[in-house]
């Protein structure tokens, strides 16, 4: 999934980095004299799941103005409210086509247009 | 006790024909083919486990041609370009994503596994019963589906 993720925001202009978990993420977060705009976070992960990431990225103030999306199979409601509630700004349900997220990234407006505009 | 509903084969096909539009056949001219599968898909393996509301598994399974093909084709590679690892991250996001929607019919309180991925060897379940399974070919390999629920204790026939 790192790859469609890579090969699709590539598509559109971002330098992509990737991690395996959310602990591996936040540790390369630390590492960043930049701090992303966007982050894609699968929800089903080892050691700290994408939940469990939006939050801690949420509680840190160097993060604030990372855009985060959840990129899941979590399609139930009480999901998507609890990934929101925590801090995702955004919700994509895998499958999902690349115009569908090039779509929400505009909605987001972090592409100047979706895929059907 | 409650019987609670769960996913059939039509939901499983509607499933896949999601995955197959989105990552597996974007274009439309290379279908999943709902059928009897040539032979048992069974060289590889990827499950995962559902658990709490519901209790069982989910697994994807297909030849190794299969898993070549679809690793091409998530992955944007040419078939000779892939690895054997290239084949079970696919393989194992394709479990995710069929057991993930899967979850999304079964009882609030379920919850799913990371995927396990087994080459070479059919993933076994014990205490469990299929109760669908959606197969046919892909490319002419065989490829299928699955849905196997735990049984209770009471359930299990005597050694």
């Amino acid at each position: 999934m790192r790859l469609i993720l890579r090969r699709i925001v590539g598509q559109c202009g971002f330098e992509v980095l990737e991690a395996g978990d959310g602990r591996a993420a936040l540790d390369l977060l630390g590492g960043l004299d930049t701090v992303p705009q966007l982050a894609l976070v699968d929800w089903n992960m080892p050691n700290m799941d994408g939940l469990e990431f939006v939050a801690a990225a949420r509680e840190d103030a160097r993060l604030r103005d990372m855009t985060l999306v959840m990129v899941t199979t979590e399609s139930e409601q009480s999901q998507i409210v609890r990934a929101l509630a925590a801090g995702a700004h955004e919700y994509v349900i895998k499958p999902f086509t690349a115009e569908a997220m090039i779509d929400k990234l505009a909605l987001l407006g972090l592409v100047p247009t979706g895929a059907n505009t | 006790m409650t019987e609670q509903p769960t996913p059939t084969v039509d939901d499983l096909r509607e499933i896949a024909e999601q995955v197959w539009a989105a990552y597996l056949d974007p274009e439309g001219v290379r279908p999943f083919l709902v059928g009897e599968p040539g032979e048992p898909a069974t060289a590889v393996s990827a499950s995962v486990s559902l658990t709490g509301g519901w209790h069982g598994h989910v697994v994807v399974s297909c030849s190794s041609g299969a898993a070549r093909h679809a690793a091409a084709a998530f992955l944007a590679m040419e078939a000779g370009e892939v690895s054997d690892e290239d084949m079970t991250d696919v393989m194992g996001e394709l479990a995710n994503i069929v057991g993930g929607n899967v979850k999304s019919m079964l009882p609030a309180a379920t919850a799913v596994s990371l995927p396990h991925v087994v080459a070479g060897a059919d993933n076994r379940f014990p205490t469990t019963r299929r109760i669908c399974e959606l197969s046919g070919t892909w490319l002419d390999e065989p490829f299928s589906i699955s849905m196997w629920q735990g049984r209770g204790l009471a359930e299990v026939p005597a050694a």
